[in-house]
């Protein structure tokens, strides 16, 4: 017996198919009697159908559906972005580009002027998600992205923090970082330990 | 220095150094890498950091390798699991207040700490204090920003102000966890030496204005190479994306020339190697009074068009000395001893002062291969003279003057007159890296080079050492050559009129 090869079933003995023992025309019929019951039923609606009339009726997957990006933003509503570049690093397609500049107001550092993603070349992999140290950016829920050939598809800053889908916004998970910008040190004593940084410790 | 030896085993190795070696400098020679913060090889030894810990045989403690003399017979070891676990701890003493905010710290990715996290890390705290805050984001000096909760307090910089610059603006001020680094009242870091900070910094806490948050290291590559500003010839490395054709620094590399460190000038010389300030391609007369975009073919053509229409005592040269050594010889190949041209200028800036030194290593001739272009002057058998020649050429009624332009524009104050002069002749062809000859509307003929980080060749300093530019980058711009390969084109067109 040749090896690598597993039988399933036997070969039927008697080559006459409509033979009901074999099953061949039993369950040809049988699955068209279900197929005309249920045909009748939903037509005199007496069973709901299951078929969406989309796009007129919505669908919705759930949250941890990995659709287009979003990015989030902190609890004042600027963009939580600290352009890092993780997210441009992971990417196995290379199809995010961040042009990184320091913010006018020294509460935050470092932050993304712009955060374009090239959604012709993503992947849809869900590495920017895991890469990302706070919780800046995700893949979201929706995903209907077909277009036509002179659309945008390269998404910016603001359409990917900003859109009418997203409702005003998603706040990150992950808070600020505790920061002390005052140069006159002397006077801040030991309020300087009373500061709760929470987070950000290495773990 | 006394010729004495000292012969010592370290990791099972004898070791024949100088009396007076320390194990750290001589481990550092032999390629032995104890793990270390404050040491540095430029500096003195402040053994602050506590991180070189090494075992030595007989001895009950650790000890630290930076400020142990090597002894005869000493036996010491590097790889023992109990230095491992000394790295360890002193690791987690460095974390204890340091912030990691490495993602929008610029030093991620050539950080020693993330390195020795990823070696000896013990990845659980077990700090269960807050961290203390500090000022952060700090103005310290036209080139540096200063993070004072990064610092790990090794006082390199410190030791730098006092003994290199000999400046001592930087100090460590207020004690135990609350000691930050930073200058002294009313005073600034103010010098040309101040990115080397930057260099020596082996945390973020020094980091690059220019270079602040511009792109991650990672993405970076670099490439050894000659710094063009000044006649010190400080070797170097560039750093790019080759990708997208961009450069984004200069550091110095450790060499005889430079030592370990470089100026803030010379860290500037990266700039005019990117595509916007660039010649992009070869411009030549349309032939209606105006000019238009060619290929560099064509315009070597025409070029050689110029060259056959008049005699060759009506040729002029004008050369900048920022050009490698075999780039004069095959300009001087061809147009001197080829064509018979005797008229050779030096385009040099009129305002220089040659024997200014800062008494570091910036000079005043701003030009790395001033030494190259007078050898190979004398070679060509042309007077080798070092003075500006751009008031001969005007004198010397040329009528077709080829132009090598000056690469580093930003230390030539005089260029924009210059070529707006030159465009008054009657036929000049300039050969430049730098789009700046394009908006001058009256050069008709502009040929684009590349860049010194894009081409092979040498440099000699103003010792006659060589510098070798050994690894080019890609050119930024497509249609740029060395002038190796366009005078090459120019003598085969020239062969076959």
């Amino acid at each position: 017996m040749a090896t690598g090869i597993i039988k399933v079933a036997p070969p039927p003995e008697d080559k006459n198919l409509f033979q009901m023992a074999y099953g061949y025309a039993s369950t040809i019929f049988s699955g068209m009697w279900k197929t005309l019951t249920i045909f009748l039923k939903q037509i005199t609606g007496r069973e709901k159908t299951n078929t969406l009339e989309w796009p007129e009726q919505p669908a919705t997957y759930s949250d941890r559906f990995k659709g287009k990006h979003f990015l989030t933003r902190r609890d004042d509503g600027q963009v939580r972005c600290t352009a890092c570049f993780l997210c441009a690093t992971a990417c196995p397609a290379e199809c995010i580009h961040i042009v990184a500049g320091q913010h006018p107001t020294n509460e935050i550092e470092k932050f993304p002027v712009r955060f374009e993603i090239d959604i012709l070349r993503c992947v849809f992999c869900g590495f920017c998600e895991e890469a990302c140290p706070v919780d800046a950016i995700r893949l979201g829920p929706e995903y209907a992205m077909a277009g036509a050939a002179g659309d945008k598809w390269v998404y910016t800053k603001d359409y990917l923090a900003d859109r009418g889908q997203l409702h005003g916004g998603v706040v990150s998970v992950k808070e600020e970082n505790t920061k002390h910008f005052t140069v006159d040190h002397e006077a801040s004593g030991d309020n300087l330990l009373a500061t709760d940084a929470p987070h950000m410790r290495h773990h | 220095m006394s010729t004495e030896t000292v012969t010592f085993n370290l990791n099972d190795r004898d070791i024949t150094v100088p009396k007076g070696t320390t194990v750290m400098e001589a481990a550092h020679k032999h390629n032995v890498y104890i793990p270390h913060f404050c040491w540095h090889p430029g500096l003195s030894i402040a053994g602050v950091c506590r991180f070189c810990l090494v075992k030595v045989d007989n001895r009950p403690k650790l000890e630290i390798a930076c400020n142990l003399q090597a002894t005869p017979g000493m036996k010491v070891s590097t790889l023992l699991p109990e230095v491992k676990e000394a790295h360890k701890w002193a690791l987690e003493f460095h974390l204890v207040n340091h912030p990691l905010d490495c993602p929008i710290c610029d030093q991620a990715g050539e950080c020693k700490l993330q390195d020795f996290y990823m070696e000896v890390g013990k990845y659980k705290s077990e700090m269960d204090r807050p961290k203390v805050l500090k000022p952060k984001a700090l103005d310290v000096g036209s080139e540096l920003v200063l993070d004072t909760e990064r610092c790990i307090l090794c006082d390199r910089c410190v030791r730098f102000e006092q003994e290199v610059t000999k400046t001592g603006a930087l100090g460590i001020f207020n004690r135990g966890d609350r000691a930050v680094v930073g200058t002294y009242p009313d005073k600034k870091i103010e010098h040309n030496y101040q990115d080397n900070l930057v260099d020596i910094c082996p945390v973020g806490a020094f980091t690059s204005r220019d270079f602040r948050f511009k792109q991650r290291v990672w993405f970076l590559k670099d490439q050894p190479a000659v710094c063009p500003g000044c006649s010190t010839g400080c070797h170097v490395k560039v750093y790019g994306k080759p990708q997208v054709r961009t450069y984004f620094r200069v550091k110095p590399q450790e060499s005889e020339v430079n030592g370990h460190w470089m100026c803030d000038v010379g860290r500037k010389t990266y700039k005019h190697l990117n595509q916007d300030q660039r010649l992009r391609f070869a411009v030549a007369a349309d032939g209606k009074g105006g000019r238009q975009r060619v290929s560099v073919a064509e315009a070597i053509a025409s070029l050689a068009l110029q060259l056959q229409g008049v005699a060759a005592s009506d040729i002029a040269l004008l050369v900048s000395p920022q050009y490698t050594c075999e780039e004069y010889d095959a300009l001087f190949a061809f147009f001197v001893k080829k064509l018979g041209v005797s008229k050779v200028f030096q385009w040099r800036e009129p305002t220089e002062n040659l024997d200014a030194f800062d008494g570091l290593l910036y000079r005043g001739d701003h030009n790395p291969n001033t030494f190259g272009l007078s050898e190979a002057l004398a070679k060509a058998g042309l007077p080798k003279d070092v003075k500006n020649g751009f008031e001969d050429l005007a004198r010397s009624g040329a009528k077709v003057v080829v132009a090598l332009a000056p690469e580093i524009e930003f230390q030539f104050p005089s260029l924009a007159g210059q070529l707006q002069k030159l465009s008054e002749l009657a036929f000049v062809s300039v050969w430049t890296t730098s789009g700046s000859a394009y908006n001058v509307k009256g050069l008709r003929h502009l040929v684009p080079l590349k860049g010194f980080a894009e081409k092979k060749g040498t440099f000699r300093n103003f010792q006659g050492k060589v510098g070798e530019l050994a690894k080019p980058f890609p050119a930024a711009v497509d249609e740029a050559k060395d002038v190796v390969e366009v005078v090459t084109a120019l003598a085969e067109v020239w062969a076959h009129a």
